[in-house]
């Protein structure tokens, strides 16, 4: 006798909207910055297009501004619209303007025109993104001392990931960095970006679609995956970028999905399309 | 429920001040466990009347040792710079992290990525460190950049173990205060998973250690320091008294960080060690 087939929870018309992680997800970044497009990607983005769902890409990459980005992927193949990118950076000056704060940033120096018209003088906050081998020693130690002069330290990390894949292997990532100011100022960071809610909110605003409706895709477990389930999105968890094995049975986030790469998680979202 | 009292005594320079929480019982101190940087000496400049107030300290008959997390010169340099500013310090009567970290890697047989000043690795010599399996790591400003700690997460995620010589937030310089290589062990337990052990101050073992060849038990033990934390709160979480000190690392407000507060908390280690010879030797 045949057992009865579940139904897949991707069967039903209710998903609307896609949220989509760039860096593990679409490409791998290289060590020379021109990156590799990840097999099946570009393809599959074209396909969720054709398909009418809205499609945002939720990033927390700071190594560059958005048009470098967009730049970047178009040269793999991906067509990505400026507008449709959401990075923390941006997010992050609108914080600075709203509360009158001016950053000693600890950032990757190409990230630094995103914040081209921002004040930095007299700085009375720290902002932290990915700035790999621009985290030196003293870089930390500057922003330790700014956050120790302060009555009341700001610590911004955009981000909290604890390390990404890049061609040559896992490389450490911003959320470290925030860890080790947090523990030698006494301080809590304020996280712009995945997987705070205000982040994900913001993009779905953009969208016009309800949470509830909305996927996100992603290789972080913890910041994509979990932090889109967090909001009442659904995640699905792609085995590429910086996935590793033990993510299988991760202790505190159950992926709705686990697929190989994004084009087999575009043929689960599509299946019944 | 604990009071502070205002004690009033007499130094070198005149009169100062110890805040100190009234006890039920006076402890007879029979050891003291002396802290060095910021307490003796900040670099090269010895805290004002510190040589002095050493000497009636060892002239009252306490037996005395020097622990410190210093771990950016080898004992050897350390001894000599102290010996420099006039203190009256013999070798073996400093015990160092430096030293329990060495311990615990030859107990372990483990072969350590190190990150140590090259001035301290003299006190790791003969630890073999090819083929790595361990990262220890101590007060390093030269390796904590990027492509260093990267080497040392990659280790870690592959099974290498974490030894942390000891996790200081800060410490004080001539021009300020410096990050410690406490967040950066910090830093590589959260992106590893991999929790470190440490092995100075303020771990219970290390005090223990420092007191072994002193025969002398933790209630019969102070502790003078300026870091609230890794000195008064470790010493006293091993059973012994805790003195904290206003100076080096120490920062307004310091004493109500920690539960229960300092045995007493002095202007300097000359006047700790008036409240000693006065009250409790």
């Amino acid at each position: 006798m045949a057992l009865p087939v579940k139904p897949s929870p991707w069967s039903s018309k209710s998903i609307q909207g896609v949220l989509l992680d760039i860096s593990g997800v679409l490409y791998n970044n290289t060590e020379d910055d021109v990156g590799v497009a990840i097999d099946g990607s570009v393809e599959a983005v074209e396909r969720l297009r054709k398909s009418g769902l809205p499609v945002r890409f939720c990033t927390n990459e700071t190594q560059c501004t958005r048009e470098q980005l967009v730049r970047k992927l178009s040269r793999l193949g991906f067509t990505l619209g400026v507008s449709e990118v959401f990075p923390p950076a941006p997010a992050v000056c609108q914080i600075l303007k709203e509360r009158n704060l001016r950053p000693f940033t600890v950032i990757h120096p190409s990230c630094d025109p995103e914040f081209a018209d921002i004040d930095q003088n007299d700085p009375n906050c720290v902002v932290l993104g990915d700035a790999a081998k621009y985290f030196t020693f003293e870089k930390v130690n500057k922003a330790f001392q700014t956050l120790m002069s302060l009555e009341k330290p700001v610590l911004i990390s955009m981000g909290q990931g604890k390390y990404y894949k890049e061609a040559g292997g896992l490389k450490l990532d911003v959320g470290a960095y925030m860890k080790a100011l947090e523990y030698a100022c006494d301080v809590k960071a304020e996280i712009v970006g995945k997987p705070s809610p205000s982040f994900f909110n913001a993009v779905l605003k953009d969208m016009g679609v309800d949470a509830s409706n909305a996927v996100m895709i992603g290789d972080d477990i913890v910041n994509d995956v979990g932090g889109a389930q967090a909001c009442g999105m659904k995640g699905i968890q792609v085995r590429t970028g910086k996935f590793r094995p033990s993510d299988e049975n991760h202790p505190t986030v159950k992926p709705d999905s686990y697929v190989d790469n994004l084009a087999a998680g575009v043929d689960l979202l599509l299946q019944n399309r | 429920m604990q009071t502070l009292r205002r004690f009033p005594l007499k130094s070198l320079d005149g009169v100062f001040v110890c805040c100190f929480r009234k006890m039920t019982t006076v402890p007879k101190v029979e050891a003291v466990l002396i802290d060095l940087s910021g307490t003796l000496h900040i670099e090269d400049t010895a805290i004002p009347n510190a040589v002095d107030a050493l000497k009636r300290l060892k002239s009252s008959g306490v037996k005395v040792r020097y622990v410190t997390n210093t771990t950016k010169e080898p004992k050897r340099l350390l001894h000599n710079r102290l010996t420099q500013l006039g203190f009256a310090i013999q070798l073996e009567e400093i015990f160092t992290s430096l030293t329990a970290a060495r311990n615990l890697v030859e107990a372990r047989k483990i072969r350590p990525l190190c990150f140590l000043e090259d001035e301290a690795k003299e006190d790791f010599e003969g630890i073999g460190v090819e083929d790595p399996n361990a990262v220890v790591v101590g007060l390093a400003p030269s390796y904590f950049n990027y492509e260093p700690l990267n080497k040392a997460f990659n280790l870690l995620i592959e099974g290498a173990s974490l030894i942390a010589i000891h996790k200081a937030r800060y410490y004080k310089k001539k021009d300020g205060l410096a990050l410690g290589p406490g967040g950066f062990v910090e830093a590589l337990e959260y992106a590893s998973g991999v929790k470190a052990e440490v092995v100075g101050k303020p771990e219970k073992t290390f005090f223990l250690e420092a007191l072994r060849d002193l025969k002398c038990s933790p209630q019969n033990a102070v502790m003078i320091g300026d870091d609230v934390r890794d000195d008064v709160g470790g010493a006293q979480a091993a059973g012994l008294h805790g003195i904290l000190v206003k100076t080096g690392k120490y920062r307004e407000g310091d004493e109500e960080k920690i539960s229960p507060a300092p045995l007493a908390t002095c202007f300097d280690f000359p006047a700790a060690t008036e409240l000693l010879i006065n009250k409790y030797l």
